[in-house]
């Protein structure tokens, strides 16, 4: 998926893990999945730069789709499709 | 055995909040597989068992991460196991009920069953 069109990805719900020490994102990713529908998308703010390399680890291990990410304002949008 | 269980890992923890870093590293890591749905068993030994003692965990913080007892508590209820060395904590004087809920008691050969059943095995 290209950057623009990332930029107009409507998530399904959005988690703001700024501020989350490691694991902390890779776990509210975890919580927060269950309440996006199947098809739908998920979107974690995170200002951890290695949240970005870990939600497409965690992602395709546990079955889902990471779609890419996008730079914010001192943190990253980063977008996964629920796949099940 | 549970789904995912021949993926378990096994993680050993030896050292209690003299390193607080060396403490909550385990915990990190074992959220962190939870999270990605493979099942853990942190093994405290050595001074590592103190980590388990109510009055203890919760003063633990190692810089860059969350305190232990946030880690512990969310290990916990993410339904990681967390097994401690009997005679580890008899020669500490710390007693069954001095420890966290949720915490199992083991010897030897509880620790030899969990490593023969884990795929793969980190120590710290």
């Amino acid at each position: 998926m290209t950057q623009v069109d990332l930029a107009n990805v409507q998530a399904a719900k959005i988690v703001d893990a700024r501020g989350s020490a490691c694991p902390g994102p890779l776990l509210e990713a975890k919580k927060a999945i269950g309440t996006v529908p199947v098809g739908g998308v998920l979107e974690i703010w995170s200002n951890d730069p290695g949240t970005k390399k870990d939600i497409p680890l965690w992602a395709k291990k546990v079955g889902h789709e990471y779609i890419g990410f996008l730079a914010g304002d001192g943190y990253e949008r980063i977008f996964v499709m629920r796949r099940k | 055995m549970a789904e995912n269980e021949s993926e378990k890992i096994v993680i050993f923890a030896t050292h209690g909040g003299e390193d607080p870093e060396k403490a909550t590293l385990p915990f990190v890591v074992g959220n962190a597989a939870l999270a990605m749905d493979v099942p853990v068993t942190v093994i405290l030994q050595s001074a590592g068992v103190t980590l388990m003692k109510k009055g203890c965990y919760e003063h633990v913080f190692a810089a860059g991460f969350d305190p232990l007892k946030k880690l512990v508590d969310s290990f916990l209820e993410l339904g990681g196991k967390i097994l401690v060395c009997i005679p580890c904590i008899e020669s500490r004087q710390i007693t069954q009920e001095m420890l966290l809920d949720g915490a199992e008691l083991g010897k030897a050969g509880s620790v030899v069953q969990e490593v023969l059943e884990a795929k793969a095995v980190l120590n710290y």
